[in-house]
């Protein structure tokens, strides 16, 4: 037993079992809804619809499988008579080895549940079939005194079976956001709130619906759920996780839901968009959804092992999203609880199985359709915008550079006496091998090798450093005349392979070390390689790995080598730190350990540490001039690029174009014709088996496209393709999409469905809260042709979705999941919504449509820890940082870090979790976006013509949409008076929590103050209030 | 998993002994809520004493060759550079890497000695742990059905080759709860490389799939931030965090008592679990209080932050922290070639450090409670890769058989268990499949692996899936 089967057990119990049936003791138990639920739950296991594991040859989901005598020659049912019937029989028993369910099934009846079973025996054990199964139904709203909308009156009319009374409207500030987040996923403007508030009309929320139905945030926000249903990402998943170019795919989508596309033409373009007479593109690309699965790569994967898996997820997808069904579980073998043979699975994989592809991931993954993408240009302009703004300002600091150089310039050409060394040999206070060489440092620090000769070696060289920093480190591979042949080690060759070298640093007296990241290694010589993994370039020492490194081998073994490595960034030493430097000889063909070396360091920047040979500074000392305007111009710009590479003003804006520069020709091609993968056929349909337990290569019975029979028939006059099932799934009877459908875009406004198992309408998932009320839906919006805003709009102005949230202690006690909607739900938002929110909530939004996906802050290095480097993220700068969650690039191997709770975008999800984790509240309170809103909203303020006592009050109404009682004000100014005292005598801790990632102050804003509102905003987007769904 | 009520209250409500909801005031129900320990477990746990409390899995990611380093198989040598024989493979299906070359034997590439009083065999390229044979306890006879990476660790860590479902770990501190308030139950640490790895360690592995996310494994990072979003802000001091969460926490209290929302309750309580971890987690993950003998325990490369050897002291210092569940990763064992060099530089990465902790927890008394699992995804072949006498030779990708060891937590030391052929190419004796592993883990912290389920999608799940299982209780002192 579980937590979840327990509280469902309490709700029914509850709410259902003691409701109909204490109160109803007389009546017959309804099958579907009292007695399937515990037969499926704790017998159709092994007494189900899976007819190979039927025990005894006894099906309890079939009644004349039921009331015939089984293999034991008794009968489990005998309508009637409870004691004639074994299944009374055998779950009353005391007898251990006779009980049902037996104990190692771990599972015991109730007496609640016994009773209802003998129960539904005596009055003569009706079956009926699930209620899924039967299309639904448009009964007539019952009739409740004072309401006329037909979802209050189902709900109002169960209330009233309760004993229970609806809740008063919400207030209307609660409204408006509730509305605006849940058609828009964004918070209301000001001007929108405002607007509401002083809108009197009866009708005041049926014109907001409306304003937001005909909003473009609508689509967006209809689109996140769709696209968590179809599994979209921007990459492939698995190994090598490659990044696709679906996106113009999730722009369709968008604009679907903004035209308001029914629903069954939605089916119809993303099943069989190609398949349609005289296709659009647009058309093909819906077609995309279909291929949104992940994709494998990995190397030696046998491709059709994939295929088969894509066409097992398309299949799976299908099943959860248009007909909520677990149809997974019918991949191994036929399903326990529904009627659904394994064959069923096979036949729907068929529609998928003769797609023109053959399993390849990345580049490969055809079919294509090339499409350029309207939306892109956009981005194009925005990018470009950003470089121009950058270019003058790098050009300047260019220019500004030139007058410290010169400075700078005459300082050297006097210190640089002639005979000048930008490098100083590393003094050895520590010198060790690991499997015993002999080192001896001699008096030029240069180190010889003697006595044992180990296959595999590593040296270690540790010493103090004169210099106030490192930049570089010099190895110099010299020969000797105990080396074999006079060449550079004491191998059998003479060669050596060097395959890793290591830089750390050392604080005496302290236990710890830490690595030092060097990036760039160039030598004088190396031999020729073939691979990335033979030996040779002198790059193969930075990467750990053994199978390459550095030789020369093949050049002459008598010459020295040099090779200079440059540290990624200037590394300052502590008088109490020390270097060190490691060699290791660990290479496969071992016995090529240095014989003789010397190791320098350099503070120098630039060309020094990225070429191997005289640096430019001692090329000046070289020159003795006396007069620096005879310098050669030639070395003049080494020495201005030297002095450049240090300068930090002109870095930081060479750095800032740089970065614009990558994002715009990153846009630039994205705004090119694009491969987004799509369906079509291939001209040679596969045959398609049954899979023996799922697996991909275990051919069972060879079967024909077909759907399930036990949910709808296939139309003898339908093609059987993709169209003929996107038809299929769309037809009138049908019964479950439309169900299915109503039920999803219920719980985006009620927080849950009314099936609260959204993606199981079968015998194993909740019954709905309110059966009639769902039918009534699902065929409403049949009826209205499949018309998402209608259905929509229906629900959002019902007098249930009004309600306000709060509970009282006696309804939370009574109905603590609220399944009968005697108030609002009240739950935390997604955090896509809570991003969202705070950048509109700030004036930071960047409202604009569609385009190529941006990469909002996220903490460094999450991406490169996954994949040890393999993938950088670098956050978009400028406006792009400010784009919608549903446009953040999505990495299938690691969704962006502040969408906790989220669909993980790897197989289809219509139902995400929400927990209330520590790790959420640290996201909230520390990541860069929040913290970027909260001084947006903070200068906002500030700028906005508003009275200084008012200030705080509103920026809790621009994140709540109410003004604070006194009380909470209270609280407010407490925190603000703290914060500005803090902040006004430790000035720069102001500045520090000023300077975002792209924020920059206002220099007419006193920072202090700008500081403290910062946290007082901070604060607000953190209060229980504004992440919640009210 | 929809949570609209947050789990401690789930248990409350669902099994608080006999209490009639109807009766419960608001009042009573909040302070029930609020007086709960954050950390309840399901009832009925543990299902019987726990051998174990404290988890350490040290992952060794891509495949790690039994042959080199524990299944020694002299016999091998007769058949170097002979086609494997087909009553031997079996029909066997190879990765497209290997599946167009001969199939030609490769024997082991080193020395292998009997250690210690059990007379384990190991490998010379794992000298110390040579050492500790004898708390070691071997299976040989491991076995699984995935031949490909990610598949292969998704069903060695979460009990099915698809990724969704929660791991090991999630299972473990879902059963068994938190013993520190102030950190997750479940931490990963995955070893600093400077090489790309081929095998990315997606969060899957550490996830919670259906199960409440509280219960996903927290990713140690070795930056600045060890959590995500660990650290405040630049120029937000400490003194002014604390007033501004008092701030929060009061307008929260007054929400509360405006909405009656007992999630309120909770919030409040995660905001002061998230304010206490930015002390608790840099204090952890700050060393440098660790004695000199112990880095010398641990070998050198323990001294360097984010390495292996570190990370072994740092699980060390979370069993002593209560942290139930502990799992390491350290990647880059898939040898395809040149598997004399590259095994060898995992095995020195990663010796000297497994054994330090072995000794170290046994010194400090926390090895009888604490279950310590080596092991990776799936073993690698006999049949050489490559030009199987050279030195560019290494080995493809085995389920079939790979050996993993356990030590500690109630195993029994100094234990061979099961055998594979003379070939290493099928278990010969005793299988014992990746579920027989996670059914006898949780045994150990005793879970039986039949009754920890949870509900989704209608189904009971459980960590080691709807086929048969056991537990191995030979491996169980």
């Amino acid at each position: 037993m579980t937590a979840c089967l327990f509280i469902r057990r309490t709700a029914l119990v509850g709410l259902c079992v003691s409701a109909s049936l204490a109160a109803r003791a007389a009546d017959a138990p309804s099958f579907n809804r009292d007695v399937l639920p515990i037969l499926s739950d704790n017998c159709f296991a092994c007494h189900g619809p899976d007819a190979k594991q039927a025990k005894g040859g006894l099906r309890l989901d079939l009644r004349d499988s039921a009331m015939k005598p089984a293999k034991s020659g008794e009968t489990a049912i005998v309508p009637g008579k409870p004691a004639a019937s074994a299944l009374v029989k055998r779950i009353e028993t005391k007898d251990a080895d006779q009980l049902m369910p037996p104990a190692d099934s771990h599972k015991q009846l109730t007496s609640v549940q016994k009773d209802v079973l003998k129960q539904w025996i005596t009055t003569g054990a009706k079956y009926e079939a699930h209620w899924a199964f039967v299309p639904p139904v448009k009964a007539p709203p019952p009739a409740v005194a004072g309401a006329t909308h037909p979802i209050d009156r189902f709900i109002l009319a169960r209330l009233a079976q309760e004993k229970l009374k609806p809740s008063p409207e919400a207030a209307k500030h609660t409204l408006i956001r509730r509305v605006s987040y849940d058609l828009t996923g964004l918070p209301p403007t000001t001007a929108d709130l405002d607007a509401f508030l002083a809108d009197r009309s009866p009708d005041a929320l049926e014109k907001v619906v409306a304003r937001l139905l005909k909003s473009d945030h609508f689509g967006e926000r209809m689109a996140m759920w769709w696209l968590d249903a179809a599994r979209y990402a921007d990459t492939d998943g698995y190994q090598a996780d490659a990044t696709r170019s679906n996106w113009p795919w999730r722009d369709w989508v968008v604009a679907a839901f903004n035209a308001n596309m029914k629903f069954d033409q939605f089916t119809r373009e993303q099943f069989a968009g190609d398949l349609l007479p005289n296709a659009t593109p647009e058309q093909r690309l819906a077609t995309c959804f279909h291929r949104n699965h992940m994709t494998n790569g990995e190397g030696g994967r046998d491709p059709e092992e994939s295929r088969v898996d894509y066409v097992i997820d398309r299949v799976n997808t299908v099943g959860t999203v248009w007909l909520g069904l677990t149809l997974n579980c019918v991949q191994c073998h036929a399903h326990k609880y529904d009627p659904l043979p394994h064959a069923d699975f096979y036949r729907l994989a068929a529609f998928f199985n003769s797609i023109d592809e053959d399993g390849k991931a990345g580049g490969g993954a055809k079919p294509y359709l090339s499409y350029q993408s309207p939306l892109a240009s956009r981005s194009v302009t925005e990018a470009q915008a950003l470089v121009d703004e950058r270019k003058p300002r790098e050009a300047e600091a260019r220019k500004a550079a030139e007058t410290p150089f010169a400075d700078w310039l005459a300082a050297q050409a006097k210190a640089v006496a002639p005979g000048f060394s930008a490098w100083h040999p590393l003094r050895a206070s520590e010198l060790e091998s690991i499997e015993g060489t002999r080192l001896v440092q001699e008096a030029d620090a240069i180190v010889q090798a003697s006595g044992p000769n180990p296959n595999h070696e590593d040296y270690r060289v540790a010493g103090p450093v004169k210099l106030t920093r490192v930049t570089g480190l010099k190895l110099e591979v010299l020969p000797h005349a105990s080396h074999t042949g006079g060449g550079l080690s004491r191998g059998k060759s003479g060669e050596f392979i060097l395959t890793d070298i290591k830089v750390q640093v050392r604080r005496r007296g302290s236990s710890q070390i830490r690595d030092v990241l060097v990036t760039g290694a160039v030598a004088d010589a190396a031999a020729d390689r073939k691979g990335a993994r033979e030996y040779g370039d002198i790059k193969g020492v930075l990467d750990d790995d053994p199978r390459n490194g550095w030789t020369t081998k093949g050049l002459d073994p008598k010459q020295p080598r040099t090779a200079v490595f440059a540290l990624a960034e200037p590394l300052l030493l502590d008088a109490d730190e020390e270097l060190i430097f490691e060699l290791r000889h660990r290479s496969t063909l071992g016995d090529a350990n240095i014989g003789r070396f010397r190791v320098s360091v350099t503070d120098q920047a630039g060309d020094a540490i990225r070429s191997v040979g005289p640096v430019p500074l001692e090329q000046l000392a070289a020159a003795k001039l006396t007069d620096l305007t005879a310098l050669d111009t030639k070395l003049r710009a080494k020495l201005f690029n030297q002095f450049l590479a240090d300068h930090a003003p002109y870095q930081v804006e060479k750095a800032a174009l740089d970065r614009a520069n990558r994002q715009l020709g990153e846009v630039k091609a994205a705004a090119q014709k694009l491969n987004v993968m799509v369906l079509a056929e291939r001209k040679e349909p596969r045959t398609t088996h049954i899979l023996l337990r799922g697996v991909w290569d275990k051919h069972g019975e060879k079967v024909e496209r077909g759907v399930p029979a036990a949910v709808a028939p296939w139309p003898a006059a339908a093609d059987k393709t993709r169209l003929g099932l996107a038809n299929w799934l769309t037809a009138r009877d049908n019964p479950l999409t439309a169900r299915v459908v109503v039920n999803n875009l219920w719980a985006m406004l009620f927080g849950n469905g009314l099936v609260r198992t959204p993606e199981d309408f079968g015998l194993q998932g909740e019954r709905p809260t309110h059966p009639e009320l769902l039918d009534w839906l699902a065929v409403d919006f049949m009826e209205s042709g499949w018309d998402v805003k209608h259905i929509l709009q229906v629900m959002a102005t019902s007098a249930t979705y009004r309600q306000s949230s709060v509970a009282s202690p006696a309804l939370l006690a009574r109905d603590p999941e609220n399944r009968l909607l005697a108030r609002a739900p009240r739950f935390r938002l997604p955090a896509w919504m809570l991003r969202d929110g705070a950048l509109r909530s700030s004036g930071l939004m960047n409202a604009a449509l569609g385009g190529p996906p941006v990469r909002p802050h996220q903490p460094e290095g999450v991406w490169e820890e996954i994949f040890m480097g393999r993938f950088k993220y670098e956050p978009s700068e400028g406006a792009a940082q400010y784009r919608r969650s549903l446009y953040a690039f999505w990495r299938r191997s690691i969704a962006p870090t502040f969408l906790f709770d989220s669909a993980q975008r790897r197989v289809c999800e219509v139902r995400t979790p929400r927990t209330n984790t520590p790790l959420q509240a640290l996201t909230l309170l520390n990541d860069e976006t929040f913290l970027e809103a909260s001084r947006a909203l903070a200068a906002g303020i500030l700028r906005a013509a508003i009275k200084p006592e008012d200030r705080l009050a509103e920026i809790y109404r621009r994140v709540v949409a109410r003004r604070p009682s006194a009380k909470e004000a209270a609280v407010l100014q407490r925190e603000f008076d703290r914060a500005l005292a803090l902040y006004r005598t430790k000035p720069d801790e102001a500045t520090k929590l000023l300077a975002g990632a792209q924020f920059r102050i206002d220099s007419k804003l006193n920072a202090a103050e700008l500081a403290a509102y910062t946290v007082v905003a901070s604060l607000a987007l953190n209060l229980d209030e504004a992440i919640t769904h009210e | 998993m929809n949570e609209p009520l947050n789990i401690t209250r789930r248990y409350f409500l669902g099994r608080g002994a006999g209490v009639s909801l109807g009766a419960m005031a608001l009042s009573q129900l909040l302070q029930r809520v609020s007086a709960a320990p954050s950390t309840a477990v399901p009832a009925g746990l543990p299902h019987f004493a726990a051998k174990a409390r404290h988890v350490i899995f040290l992952t060794q990611s891509g495949g790690p060759s039994q042959l080199e380093l524990y299944d020694y198989k002299p016999q091998l040598e007769k058949w170097a550079g002979i086609e494997i024989p087909d009553s031997v493979r079996q029909g066997q299906r190879v990765t497209t890497m290997t599946s167009s070359q001969k199939q030609l034997l490769m024997p082991g590439r080193t020395k292998f000695e009997r250690c210690g009083r059990s007379g384990a065999t190991i490998g010379e390229w794992l000298p110390h742990l040579r050492g500790v044979a004898d708390d070691l306890c071997f299976i040989k006879s491991m076995h699984s059905d995935q031949i490909n990476h990610a598949p292969a660790m998704t069903k060695m860590l979460t009990g099915h080759q698809i990724p969704g479902r929660p791991s090991m770990g999630a299972w473990a501190s879902y059963g068994l709860g938190s013993e520190n308030k102030n950190l997750p139950e479940y931490l990963v640490l995955i070893s600093k490389m400077q090489r790309p790895s081929d095998q990315p360690l997606y969060d899957h592995y550490w996830g919670s799939g259906f199960l409440p996310s509280r219960f996903q494994g927290v990713k140690l990072r070795n930056s600045r931030d060890p959590v995500l979003y660990l650290r405040d802000p630049d120029g937000l001091p400490r003194e002014l965090r604390r007033g501004m969460l008092d701030g929060l926490g009061e307008l929260n209290q007054m929400r509360l008592a405006e909405t009656g929302d007992p999630e309120i309750a909770t919030r409040i309580r995660q905001y002061e679990m998230a304010y206490r971890m930015q002390t608790s987690v840099p204090e952890l993950t700050d060393m440098s209080g660790e004695a000199e003998s112990t880095f010398e325990l641990y070998g050198p490369d323990s001294r360097r932050a984010g390495s292996y050897a570190a990370n072994c002291i740092q699980a060390r210092r979370l069993v002593e922290r209560g942290v139930r569940f502990i799992q390491l990763f350290h990647p880059d064992w898939d040898h395809h070639s040149r598997l004399p060099s590259w095994c060898v530089a995992r095995c020195r990465d990663t010796d000297q450090p497994t054994a330090g902790l072995i000794r170290d927890l046994k010194q400090r008394g926390l090895l009888d409670q604490t279950l310590v699992i080596w092991g990776g995804e799936f073993g690698r072949s006999p049949v050489g890769q490559g030009k199987w006498d050279s030195i560019e030779a290494g080995r493809d990708h085995h389920p079939r058989c790979f050996t993993m060891w356990m030590a500690g937590g109630g195993v029994k030391a100094g234990l061979t268990y099961g055998a594979t052929d003379d070939f290493s190419f099928s278990v010969a004796e005793n299988p014992v499949h990746v579920h027989d592993l996670h059914a006898t883990a949780l045994h150990l912290l005793g879970m039986d692996h039949e009754r920890l389920t949870y509900r989704h999608q209608g189904l009971d799940f459980r960590l080691t899936g709807v086929e048969p299982s056991r537990v191995v209780k030979e491996l169980i002192a």
